[in-house]
Protein backbone atom coordinates (compact mmCIF):
# COMPACT_ATOMS: atom_id res chain seq x y z
CA UNK A 1 0.00 0.00 0.00
CA UNK A 2 1.24 3.39 -0.81
CA UNK A 3 0.05 6.18 1.33
CA UNK A 4 0.50 9.70 0.22
CA UNK A 5 0.71 12.25 2.93
CA UNK A 6 0.56 15.76 1.82
CA UNK A 7 1.87 18.33 4.06
CA UNK A 8 -0.01 21.48 3.42
CA UNK A 9 2.76 23.89 3.79
CA UNK A 10 0.43 26.77 3.62
CA UNK A 11 -0.07 25.99 7.19
CA UNK A 12 3.00 27.91 7.90
CA UNK A 13 1.81 31.37 8.30
CA UNK A 14 4.71 33.38 9.48
CA UNK A 15 5.65 36.24 7.25
CA UNK A 16 8.72 35.85 5.09
CA UNK A 17 10.61 38.41 7.04
CA UNK A 18 10.12 36.53 10.22
CA UNK A 19 12.05 33.59 8.96
CA UNK A 20 14.92 35.65 7.94
CA UNK A 21 14.91 37.75 10.98
CA UNK A 22 14.79 35.05 13.50
CA UNK A 23 16.92 32.75 11.47
CA UNK A 24 14.34 30.12 12.07
CA UNK A 25 13.39 27.70 9.45
CA UNK A 26 9.83 27.37 10.52
CA UNK A 27 7.82 24.94 12.46
CA UNK A 28 9.91 22.01 11.34
CA UNK A 29 7.93 20.19 8.70
CA UNK A 30 10.88 19.43 6.48
CA UNK A 31 12.91 18.33 9.47
CA UNK A 32 10.15 15.97 10.51
CA UNK A 33 10.12 14.47 7.06
CA UNK A 34 13.87 14.09 6.98
CA UNK A 35 13.84 12.47 10.39
CA UNK A 36 11.14 10.07 9.28
CA UNK A 37 12.62 9.12 5.92
CA UNK A 38 16.35 9.37 6.63
CA UNK A 39 16.44 9.16 10.39
CA UNK A 40 18.58 12.24 10.69
CA UNK A 41 18.21 15.80 11.80
CA UNK A 42 19.45 18.74 9.83
CA UNK A 43 19.36 21.89 11.93
CA UNK A 44 19.60 24.21 8.98
CA UNK A 45 17.23 23.47 6.21
CA UNK A 46 16.35 25.22 3.02
CA UNK A 47 13.15 27.10 3.06
CA UNK A 48 10.74 24.86 1.25
CA UNK A 49 9.32 26.30 -1.90
CA UNK A 50 6.90 24.39 -4.00
CA UNK A 51 6.82 20.77 -3.00
CA UNK A 52 9.53 18.33 -2.01
CA UNK A 53 8.93 14.64 -1.91
CA UNK A 54 9.82 11.88 0.44
CA UNK A 55 8.78 8.29 0.74
CA UNK A 56 9.18 5.41 3.11
CA UNK A 57 7.95 1.89 3.38
CA UNK A 58 6.22 0.91 6.58
CA UNK A 59 4.42 -2.19 7.70
CA UNK A 60 0.92 -2.11 9.08
CA UNK A 61 -1.01 -5.20 9.94
CA UNK A 62 1.61 -7.28 8.20
CA UNK A 63 1.24 -5.34 4.99
CA UNK A 64 3.85 -3.20 3.43
CA UNK A 65 2.74 0.29 2.73
CA UNK A 66 4.59 2.95 0.87
CA UNK A 67 3.99 6.35 2.32
CA UNK A 68 4.48 9.04 -0.21
CA UNK A 69 5.02 12.30 1.58
CA UNK A 70 4.68 15.72 0.07
CA UNK A 71 6.52 18.40 1.90
CA UNK A 72 4.97 21.68 0.98
CA UNK A 73 6.05 25.20 1.63
CA UNK A 74 4.82 26.59 4.87
CA UNK A 75 5.17 30.24 4.24
CA UNK A 76 2.10 32.28 3.79
CA UNK A 77 3.42 33.61 0.53
CA UNK A 78 3.39 30.13 -0.97
CA UNK A 79 -0.04 29.35 0.27
CA UNK A 80 -1.84 29.60 -3.01
CA UNK A 81 0.65 27.22 -4.53
CA UNK A 82 0.38 24.68 -1.80
CA UNK A 83 -3.36 24.68 -1.95
CA UNK A 84 -3.31 23.01 -5.29
CA UNK A 85 -1.53 20.01 -3.87
CA UNK A 86 -4.03 19.04 -1.21
CA UNK A 87 -6.02 17.10 -3.71
CA UNK A 88 -5.42 13.42 -3.62
CA UNK A 89 -3.99 13.25 -0.15
CA UNK A 90 -5.25 10.63 2.25
CA UNK A 91 -3.71 12.22 5.27
CA UNK A 92 -2.03 15.35 6.47
CA UNK A 93 0.16 16.48 9.28
CA UNK A 94 -0.67 19.95 10.49
CA UNK A 95 2.36 21.21 12.26
CA UNK A 96 2.93 24.07 14.63
CA UNK A 97 5.89 25.09 16.72
CA UNK A 98 5.30 24.83 20.45
CA UNK A 99 7.79 27.64 21.01
CA UNK A 100 5.89 30.06 18.81
CA UNK A 101 2.41 31.04 19.76
CA UNK A 102 1.74 32.62 16.39
CA UNK A 103 2.11 29.29 14.64
CA UNK A 104 -0.55 27.85 16.89
CA UNK A 105 -2.83 30.81 16.39
CA UNK A 106 -2.88 30.26 12.66
CA UNK A 107 -3.87 26.64 12.84
CA UNK A 108 -7.51 27.39 12.20
CA UNK A 109 -6.74 29.10 8.93
CA UNK A 110 -4.60 26.26 7.71
CA UNK A 111 -7.08 23.70 8.82
CA UNK A 112 -9.86 25.43 6.96
CA UNK A 113 -7.67 25.63 3.92
CA UNK A 114 -6.81 21.97 4.05
CA UNK A 115 -10.34 20.85 4.55
CA UNK A 116 -11.60 23.06 1.82
CA UNK A 117 -9.19 21.75 -0.75
CA UNK A 118 -8.90 18.13 0.21
CA UNK A 119 -10.87 14.99 0.50
CA UNK A 120 -13.34 15.27 3.35
CA UNK A 121 -12.13 11.96 4.70
CA UNK A 122 -8.53 13.02 4.84
CA UNK A 123 -6.93 12.08 8.14
CA UNK A 124 -5.32 15.04 9.80
CA UNK A 125 -2.85 14.81 12.61
CA UNK A 126 -2.00 17.90 14.59
CA UNK A 127 1.65 18.04 15.50
CA UNK A 128 3.20 20.28 18.09
CA UNK A 129 6.83 20.15 17.07
CA UNK A 130 10.04 21.09 18.89
CA UNK A 131 9.03 19.39 22.09
CA UNK A 132 12.69 19.26 23.00
CA UNK A 133 12.61 23.02 23.58
CA UNK A 134 10.59 22.80 26.75
CA UNK A 135 12.15 25.89 28.26
CA UNK A 136 10.93 27.99 25.38
CA UNK A 137 7.47 26.54 25.22
CA UNK A 138 4.73 29.03 24.45
CA UNK A 139 1.93 26.62 23.71
CA UNK A 140 0.87 24.19 26.37
CA UNK A 141 0.33 20.63 25.42
CA UNK A 142 -3.19 20.88 26.77
CA UNK A 143 -3.94 23.63 24.28
CA UNK A 144 -2.88 21.43 21.42
CA UNK A 145 -4.96 18.60 22.76
CA UNK A 146 -7.96 20.85 23.11
CA UNK A 147 -7.62 22.16 19.59
CA UNK A 148 -7.34 18.67 18.23
CA UNK A 149 -10.33 17.51 20.21
CA UNK A 150 -12.41 20.42 19.05
CA UNK A 151 -11.62 19.83 15.41
CA UNK A 152 -11.54 16.08 15.37
CA UNK A 153 -7.82 15.71 14.84
CA UNK A 154 -5.27 13.33 16.20
CA UNK A 155 -2.64 15.07 18.28
CA UNK A 156 0.96 14.47 19.17
CA UNK A 157 3.92 16.50 20.24
CA UNK A 158 7.11 15.66 18.45
CA UNK A 159 10.72 16.60 18.21
CA UNK A 160 12.36 16.30 14.84
CA UNK A 161 15.64 16.93 16.59
CA UNK A 162 15.46 14.08 19.06
CA UNK A 163 13.16 11.98 16.87
CA UNK A 164 10.71 11.84 19.72
CA UNK A 165 7.33 10.66 18.46
CA UNK A 166 8.27 11.25 14.82
CA UNK A 167 7.81 7.63 13.82
CA UNK A 168 4.62 7.48 15.79
CA UNK A 169 3.22 10.58 14.16
CA UNK A 170 3.59 9.27 10.66
CA UNK A 171 2.75 5.70 11.40
CA UNK A 172 -0.27 6.51 13.50
CA UNK A 173 -1.56 8.69 10.70
CA UNK A 174 -0.99 5.86 8.28
CA UNK A 175 -2.76 3.46 10.62
CA UNK A 176 -5.71 5.78 10.80
CA UNK A 177 -5.85 5.87 7.02
CA UNK A 178 -5.53 2.12 6.92
CA UNK A 179 -8.42 1.73 9.31
CA UNK A 180 -10.53 4.00 7.18
CA UNK A 181 -9.73 1.85 4.22
CA UNK A 182 -10.75 -1.24 6.15
CA UNK A 183 -13.96 0.44 7.16
CA UNK A 184 -14.69 1.33 3.59
CA UNK A 185 -14.49 5.05 4.21
CA UNK A 186 -11.91 5.38 1.48
CA UNK A 187 -12.81 4.05 -1.91
CA UNK A 188 -9.58 2.40 -2.87
CA UNK A 189 -10.70 2.29 -6.47
CA UNK A 190 -10.82 6.03 -6.55
CA UNK A 191 -7.32 7.31 -6.96
CA UNK A 192 -8.45 10.75 -5.94
CA UNK A 193 -8.45 9.43 -2.40
CA UNK A 194 -4.72 9.15 -2.52
CA UNK A 195 -4.68 5.43 -2.08
CA UNK A 196 -3.35 3.07 -4.63
CA UNK A 197 -3.31 -0.67 -4.49
CA UNK A 198 -0.59 -2.22 -6.55
CA UNK A 199 -0.40 -5.78 -7.79
CA UNK A 200 0.67 -6.72 -4.33
CA UNK A 201 0.40 -3.48 -2.58
CA UNK A 202 -1.79 -0.60 -1.84
CA UNK A 203 -0.82 2.98 -1.87
CA UNK A 204 -2.06 5.62 0.42
CA UNK A 205 -1.54 9.28 0.17
CA UNK A 206 -1.31 11.22 3.28
CA UNK A 207 -0.88 14.88 3.54
CA UNK A 208 1.05 16.90 5.96
CA UNK A 209 0.03 20.23 6.96
CA UNK A 210 2.25 22.49 8.81
CA UNK A 211 1.40 25.75 10.09
CA UNK A 212 3.20 28.83 10.55
CA UNK A 213 6.67 29.62 10.23
CA UNK A 214 7.54 27.34 7.56
CA UNK A 215 6.67 24.06 8.79
CA UNK A 216 6.35 21.59 6.22
CA UNK A 217 2.90 20.89 5.60
CA UNK A 218 1.24 20.18 2.56
CA UNK A 219 2.40 17.96 -0.06
CA UNK A 220 3.16 14.41 -0.04
CA UNK A 221 3.09 12.90 3.18
CA UNK A 222 4.47 13.88 6.24
CA UNK B 1 -6.19 -4.94 0.52
CA UNK B 2 -2.87 -6.35 0.53
CA UNK B 3 0.00 -4.11 0.27
CA UNK B 4 3.43 -5.03 -0.69
CA UNK B 5 6.53 -3.35 -1.84
CA UNK B 6 5.94 -2.19 -5.36
CA UNK B 7 8.35 -3.70 -7.76
CA UNK B 8 10.03 -1.18 -9.89
CA UNK B 9 9.38 -3.00 -13.05
CA UNK B 10 5.78 -3.41 -12.24
CA UNK B 11 5.46 0.18 -11.33
CA UNK B 12 7.00 1.16 -14.60
CA UNK B 13 4.58 -0.97 -16.48
CA UNK B 14 1.75 0.71 -14.77
CA UNK B 15 3.17 4.06 -15.72
CA UNK B 16 3.37 3.06 -19.28
CA UNK B 17 -0.30 2.50 -19.17
CA UNK B 18 -0.87 6.08 -18.30
CA UNK B 19 -2.50 7.96 -21.05
CA UNK B 20 -0.75 11.20 -21.61
CA UNK B 21 -3.31 13.80 -22.33
CA UNK B 22 -1.97 16.59 -24.41
CA UNK B 23 -3.08 20.11 -24.57
CA UNK B 24 -3.74 20.30 -28.27
CA UNK B 25 -7.39 21.13 -27.87
CA UNK B 26 -6.47 24.13 -25.82
CA UNK B 27 -4.57 25.61 -28.70
CA UNK B 28 -6.55 25.15 -31.84
CA UNK B 29 -4.69 27.99 -33.42
CA UNK B 30 -1.44 26.15 -33.08
CA UNK B 31 -2.85 23.07 -34.60
CA UNK B 32 -4.09 24.96 -37.58
CA UNK B 33 -0.79 26.67 -37.93
CA UNK B 34 1.07 23.43 -37.72
CA UNK B 35 -1.15 21.84 -40.25
CA UNK B 36 -0.48 24.67 -42.63
CA UNK B 37 3.19 24.09 -42.23
CA UNK B 38 2.78 20.39 -42.48
CA UNK B 39 4.39 19.91 -39.14
CA UNK B 40 1.81 17.84 -37.42
CA UNK B 41 3.03 14.31 -37.36
CA UNK B 42 1.21 11.97 -39.61
CA UNK B 43 -0.49 9.15 -37.84
CA UNK B 44 1.98 6.44 -37.21
CA UNK B 45 4.96 8.72 -37.45
CA UNK B 46 6.98 9.07 -34.32
CA UNK B 47 6.62 12.28 -32.42
CA UNK B 48 9.85 14.21 -32.92
CA UNK B 49 9.67 15.51 -29.39
CA UNK B 50 9.51 11.99 -28.09
CA UNK B 51 12.35 10.98 -30.34
CA UNK B 52 14.47 13.77 -28.97
CA UNK B 53 13.64 12.72 -25.45
CA UNK B 54 11.95 15.97 -24.54
CA UNK B 55 8.33 14.89 -24.61
CA UNK B 56 6.49 12.08 -22.92
CA UNK B 57 9.66 11.18 -21.14
CA UNK B 58 10.29 9.63 -17.79
CA UNK B 59 9.35 12.72 -15.88
CA UNK B 60 6.16 13.22 -17.79
CA UNK B 61 5.18 9.63 -17.33
CA UNK B 62 5.86 9.86 -13.64
CA UNK B 63 3.91 13.01 -12.86
CA UNK B 64 1.01 11.89 -15.03
CA UNK B 65 0.94 8.45 -13.47
CA UNK B 66 -1.78 7.57 -10.97
CA UNK B 67 0.78 7.78 -8.22
CA UNK B 68 1.09 11.53 -8.67
CA UNK B 69 -1.55 12.47 -11.17
CA UNK B 70 -0.17 15.96 -11.45
CA UNK B 71 -0.91 18.38 -14.28
CA UNK B 72 -2.46 15.57 -16.31
CA UNK B 73 -3.54 17.83 -19.14
CA UNK B 74 -0.29 19.67 -19.53
CA UNK B 75 2.59 18.70 -21.71
CA UNK B 76 5.97 18.32 -20.07
CA UNK B 77 9.16 19.47 -21.74
CA UNK B 78 12.01 17.59 -20.17
CA UNK B 79 15.56 16.44 -20.57
CA UNK B 80 18.14 14.46 -18.78
CA UNK B 81 20.93 16.28 -17.03
CA UNK B 82 24.06 15.44 -15.16
CA UNK B 83 24.53 17.47 -12.04
CA UNK B 84 27.95 19.07 -12.02
CA UNK B 85 29.91 21.43 -9.83
CA UNK B 86 32.34 24.16 -10.56
CA UNK B 87 36.02 23.67 -10.21
CA UNK B 88 38.81 24.18 -12.62
CA UNK B 89 36.60 22.20 -14.89
CA UNK B 90 33.11 21.02 -14.51
CA UNK B 91 33.05 17.94 -12.39
CA UNK B 92 30.27 15.42 -12.18
CA UNK B 93 28.81 15.24 -8.71
CA UNK B 94 27.36 11.80 -8.99
CA UNK B 95 28.17 8.60 -10.78
CA UNK B 96 27.34 8.46 -14.45
CA UNK B 97 24.44 6.19 -13.76
CA UNK B 98 22.77 8.88 -11.67
CA UNK B 99 21.20 11.67 -13.63
CA UNK B 100 18.60 14.29 -13.04
CA UNK B 101 15.47 14.68 -15.10
CA UNK B 102 14.41 18.29 -15.29
CA UNK B 103 11.33 19.54 -16.99
CA UNK B 104 8.82 22.33 -17.19
CA UNK B 105 5.10 22.15 -17.42
CA UNK B 106 2.02 24.17 -16.64
CA UNK B 107 -0.25 23.79 -13.69
CA UNK B 108 -3.04 24.69 -16.06
CA UNK B 109 -2.70 23.89 -19.75
CA UNK B 110 -4.11 27.19 -20.87
CA UNK B 111 -1.31 29.23 -19.38
CA UNK B 112 0.81 30.87 -22.06
CA UNK B 113 4.06 30.06 -20.33
CA UNK B 114 5.10 27.11 -18.21
CA UNK B 115 4.93 27.87 -14.54
CA UNK B 116 6.17 24.68 -12.96
CA UNK B 117 9.61 23.15 -12.80
CA UNK B 118 9.98 19.47 -12.10
CA UNK B 119 13.08 17.74 -10.84
CA UNK B 120 13.63 14.04 -10.41
CA UNK B 121 16.61 11.83 -9.78
CA UNK B 122 17.12 8.95 -12.15
CA UNK B 123 19.26 5.92 -11.58
CA UNK B 124 19.99 4.03 -14.76
CA UNK B 125 21.01 0.49 -15.32
CA UNK B 126 24.42 -0.34 -16.63
CA UNK B 127 24.86 0.55 -20.26
CA UNK B 128 21.35 1.83 -20.66
CA UNK B 129 20.67 4.68 -23.02
CA UNK B 130 19.86 7.52 -20.70
CA UNK B 131 17.58 9.46 -22.93
CA UNK B 132 15.43 6.65 -24.09
CA UNK B 133 11.88 7.30 -23.06
CA UNK B 134 10.71 3.77 -22.95
CA UNK B 135 13.56 1.59 -21.94
CA UNK B 136 12.94 -2.11 -21.68
CA UNK B 137 14.21 -2.00 -18.16
CA UNK B 138 12.93 0.99 -16.30
CA UNK B 139 15.42 3.17 -14.49
CA UNK B 140 14.63 4.14 -10.97
CA UNK B 141 13.15 7.59 -11.03
CA UNK B 142 12.26 9.56 -7.91
CA UNK B 143 10.42 12.82 -8.09
CA UNK B 144 12.29 15.24 -5.88
CA UNK B 145 10.87 18.68 -6.25
CA UNK B 146 8.15 20.70 -7.83
CA UNK B 147 8.99 24.37 -7.98
CA UNK B 148 6.95 27.27 -9.20
CA UNK B 149 8.99 28.76 -12.02
CA UNK B 150 8.50 32.21 -10.66
CA UNK B 151 10.79 31.24 -7.81
CA UNK B 152 13.42 29.81 -10.10
CA UNK B 153 15.97 31.44 -12.31
CA UNK B 154 17.20 29.43 -15.23
CA UNK B 155 20.32 30.53 -17.07
CA UNK B 156 22.60 29.19 -19.71
CA UNK B 157 25.79 28.86 -17.74
CA UNK B 158 28.20 27.33 -20.23
CA UNK B 159 26.96 26.97 -23.72
CA UNK B 160 29.84 24.91 -25.00
CA UNK B 161 29.54 22.46 -22.17
CA UNK B 162 25.76 22.63 -22.44
CA UNK B 163 25.36 23.58 -18.81
CA UNK B 164 22.38 25.33 -17.32
CA UNK B 165 22.33 27.05 -13.99
CA UNK B 166 19.19 26.62 -12.00
CA UNK B 167 18.87 28.94 -9.03
CA UNK B 168 15.98 29.00 -6.65
CA UNK B 169 14.80 32.00 -4.73
CA UNK B 170 16.34 30.39 -1.67
CA UNK B 171 19.73 30.55 -3.40
CA UNK B 172 20.01 26.86 -3.92
CA UNK B 173 21.95 26.44 -7.11
CA UNK B 174 22.16 23.49 -9.41
CA UNK B 175 24.53 23.27 -12.33
CA UNK B 176 23.07 20.91 -14.85
CA UNK B 177 24.90 19.59 -17.86
CA UNK B 178 22.66 18.30 -20.58
CA UNK B 179 23.24 14.62 -20.90
CA UNK B 180 25.58 13.77 -23.76
CA UNK B 181 23.04 11.39 -25.22
CA UNK B 182 20.83 14.34 -26.07
CA UNK B 183 21.47 15.89 -29.47
CA UNK B 184 22.56 19.51 -29.68
CA UNK B 185 19.09 20.43 -30.78
CA UNK B 186 17.79 19.72 -27.33
CA UNK B 187 20.12 22.22 -25.76
CA UNK B 188 18.93 24.80 -28.27
CA UNK B 189 15.45 24.13 -27.01
CA UNK B 190 16.59 24.90 -23.51
CA UNK B 191 18.31 28.06 -24.68
CA UNK B 192 15.11 29.06 -26.30
CA UNK B 193 13.17 28.30 -23.17
CA UNK B 194 15.57 30.35 -21.09
CA UNK B 195 15.18 33.22 -23.50
CA UNK B 196 11.46 33.11 -23.30
CA UNK B 197 11.43 32.81 -19.54
CA UNK B 198 13.70 35.82 -19.30
CA UNK B 199 12.15 37.99 -21.90
CA UNK B 200 8.67 36.71 -22.19
CA UNK B 201 6.61 36.12 -25.21
CA UNK B 202 7.84 39.23 -26.95
CA UNK B 203 10.71 37.32 -28.45
CA UNK B 204 8.26 35.08 -30.16
CA UNK B 205 6.71 37.89 -32.09
CA UNK B 206 9.44 38.41 -34.62
CA UNK B 207 7.65 36.65 -37.36
CA UNK B 208 6.04 39.38 -39.43
CA UNK B 209 3.53 36.88 -40.65
CA UNK B 210 2.08 36.71 -37.21
CA UNK B 211 -0.21 39.51 -36.26
CA UNK B 212 0.22 40.16 -32.62
CA UNK B 213 -2.54 42.06 -31.00
CA UNK B 214 -0.59 42.95 -27.92
CA UNK B 215 2.48 42.15 -25.95
CA UNK B 216 2.36 40.54 -22.56
CA UNK B 217 5.70 41.83 -21.52
CA UNK B 218 6.22 45.36 -20.32
CA UNK B 219 8.10 47.45 -22.81
CA UNK B 220 10.94 48.07 -20.47
CA UNK B 221 11.67 44.40 -20.27
CA UNK B 222 11.56 43.61 -23.95
CA UNK B 223 13.98 45.65 -25.86
CA UNK B 224 13.56 45.10 -29.58
CA UNK B 225 16.98 46.49 -30.28
CA UNK B 226 18.53 44.09 -27.90
CA UNK B 227 16.86 41.21 -29.58
CA UNK B 228 17.76 42.31 -33.03
CA UNK B 229 21.31 42.93 -32.01
CA UNK B 230 21.64 39.53 -30.59
CA UNK B 231 20.33 38.03 -33.74
CA UNK B 232 22.75 40.00 -35.85
CA UNK B 233 25.63 39.06 -33.69
CA UNK B 234 25.05 35.49 -34.34
CA UNK B 235 27.87 34.16 -36.43
CA UNK B 236 26.98 32.50 -39.63
CA UNK B 237 28.97 29.47 -38.73
CA UNK B 238 26.87 28.87 -35.72
CA UNK B 239 23.71 28.60 -37.68
CA UNK B 240 22.35 25.14 -37.75
CA UNK B 241 22.22 23.12 -40.87
CA UNK B 242 19.09 22.86 -42.92
CA UNK B 243 18.43 19.45 -41.57
CA UNK B 244 18.83 20.71 -38.07
CA UNK B 245 16.50 23.57 -38.78
CA UNK B 246 13.97 21.18 -40.06
CA UNK B 247 14.48 18.95 -37.10
CA UNK B 248 14.07 21.81 -34.73
CA UNK B 249 11.07 23.10 -36.51
CA UNK B 250 9.48 19.73 -36.29
CA UNK B 251 10.66 19.13 -32.82
CA UNK B 252 9.46 22.43 -31.63
CA UNK B 253 6.14 22.01 -33.24
CA UNK B 254 5.66 19.02 -31.09
CA UNK B 255 7.58 19.86 -27.99
CA UNK B 256 8.26 23.51 -27.55
CA UNK B 257 5.21 24.67 -29.33
CA UNK B 258 3.29 22.88 -26.69
CA UNK B 259 5.47 24.17 -23.97
CA UNK B 260 5.76 27.62 -25.31
CA UNK B 261 2.10 27.69 -25.86
CA UNK B 262 1.80 27.17 -22.16
CA UNK B 263 4.58 29.52 -21.37
CA UNK B 264 4.09 31.64 -18.40
CA UNK B 265 5.11 35.19 -17.94
CA UNK B 266 8.77 35.64 -17.09
CA UNK B 267 9.52 34.55 -13.63
CA UNK B 268 9.73 37.18 -11.00
CA UNK B 269 13.19 36.14 -10.19
CA UNK B 270 14.30 36.31 -13.77
CA UNK B 271 12.89 39.74 -14.20
CA UNK B 272 14.55 40.89 -11.09
CA UNK B 273 17.91 39.74 -12.11
CA UNK B 274 17.74 40.34 -15.79
CA UNK B 275 21.15 41.88 -15.70
CA UNK B 276 22.54 38.58 -14.66
CA UNK B 277 21.16 36.64 -17.51
CA UNK B 278 24.16 36.69 -19.72
CA UNK B 279 25.96 33.46 -20.25
CA UNK B 280 28.76 32.69 -17.94
CA UNK B 281 31.20 31.10 -20.24
CA UNK B 282 33.99 30.26 -17.90
CA UNK B 283 34.66 29.35 -14.38
CA UNK B 284 36.29 32.59 -13.46
CA UNK B 285 33.58 33.66 -11.11
CA UNK B 286 34.46 33.98 -7.52
CA UNK B 287 32.18 33.67 -4.60
CA UNK B 288 29.83 31.41 -6.36
CA UNK B 289 27.52 29.50 -4.15
CA UNK B 290 28.42 25.92 -3.80
CA UNK B 291 26.27 23.40 -5.51
CA UNK B 292 23.64 21.88 -3.42
CA UNK B 293 24.86 23.87 -0.52
CA UNK B 294 22.50 24.86 2.18
CA UNK B 295 21.83 28.51 1.66
CA UNK B 296 21.16 31.05 4.27
CA UNK B 297 17.58 31.92 4.76
CA UNK B 298 16.75 34.41 2.07
CA UNK B 299 15.01 37.66 2.45
CA UNK B 300 11.81 37.12 0.62
CA UNK B 301 10.26 40.41 1.49
CA UNK B 302 10.73 41.59 -2.03
CA UNK B 303 7.99 39.27 -3.03
CA UNK B 304 5.53 41.25 -1.03
CA UNK B 305 5.72 44.03 -3.54
CA UNK B 306 4.71 41.77 -6.37
CA UNK B 307 1.58 42.46 -8.14
CA UNK B 308 0.35 39.27 -9.61
CA UNK B 309 -1.33 39.47 -12.93
CA UNK B 310 -3.63 36.98 -14.46
CA UNK B 311 -0.75 35.30 -16.24
CA UNK B 312 1.18 34.76 -13.09
CA UNK B 313 -1.54 33.04 -11.22
CA UNK B 314 -1.27 29.39 -10.59
CA UNK B 315 -4.85 28.94 -11.57
CA UNK B 316 -6.11 31.56 -13.95
CA UNK B 317 -9.72 32.30 -13.59
CA UNK B 318 -10.61 31.50 -17.14
CA UNK B 319 -9.17 30.18 -20.36
CA UNK B 320 -6.83 32.66 -21.89
CA UNK B 321 -7.74 34.45 -25.09
CA UNK B 322 -6.61 32.85 -28.26
CA UNK B 323 -5.21 36.13 -29.45
CA UNK B 324 -2.26 35.43 -27.23
CA UNK B 325 -1.50 32.33 -29.11
CA UNK B 326 -0.39 34.32 -32.06
CA UNK B 327 2.58 35.39 -30.03
CA UNK B 328 3.49 31.81 -29.49
CA UNK B 329 3.20 30.51 -32.95
CA UNK B 330 6.16 32.53 -34.05
CA UNK B 331 8.33 30.54 -31.76
CA UNK B 332 7.70 27.56 -33.91
CA UNK B 333 8.48 29.22 -37.17
CA UNK B 334 11.54 28.81 -39.28
CA UNK B 335 12.69 32.22 -38.13
CA UNK B 336 13.59 30.56 -34.89
CA UNK B 337 16.71 29.38 -36.57
CA UNK B 338 18.59 32.66 -36.34
CA UNK B 339 18.31 32.55 -32.63
CA UNK B 340 19.89 29.21 -32.40
CA UNK B 341 23.42 29.31 -31.27
CA UNK B 342 23.05 32.81 -30.11
CA UNK B 343 24.06 34.00 -26.74
CA UNK B 344 21.34 35.09 -24.49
Amino acid sequence: MLARFRRPSPWASSPPSREKKGGRGGVGKSCLLLQFTDKRFQPVHDLTIGVEFGARMITIDGKQIKLQIWDTAGQESFRSITRSYYRGAAGALLVYDITRRDTFNHLTTWLEDARQHSNSNMVIMLIGNKSDLESRREVKKEEGEAFAREHGLIFMETSAKTASNVEEAFINTAKEIYEKIQEGVFDINNEANGIKIGPQHAATNATHAGNQGGQQAGGGCC
Amino acid sequence: MLSSVPQRKTRWKSKKMVKVTRSYPIFPFLNVWEEVRGLLPVDGEPNPGVGLGVEEGLLCQMVHSPEFNLFPDSVVFESNFVQVKKGRNWVDIYKASNTMAVGVTSSVPCLPLPNILLMASVKWHQGQSQTWNRPSKAPKIILKRILPLKFVELQVCDRLQRILQLRTVTEKIYYLRLHPDHPETVFHFWIRLVQILHKGLSITTKDPRILVSHCLVPKNSCSPSEDSNSVQKKPQASQPSESLLQLMAEGESEALAQIFADLHQPSQLSSRSSKKTQIKRDNSEKNTPSEDSIPCTPDLRWRDSFTYGEWERENPSCPQPLSLLSTLAASMGPQLAPLIGNSI
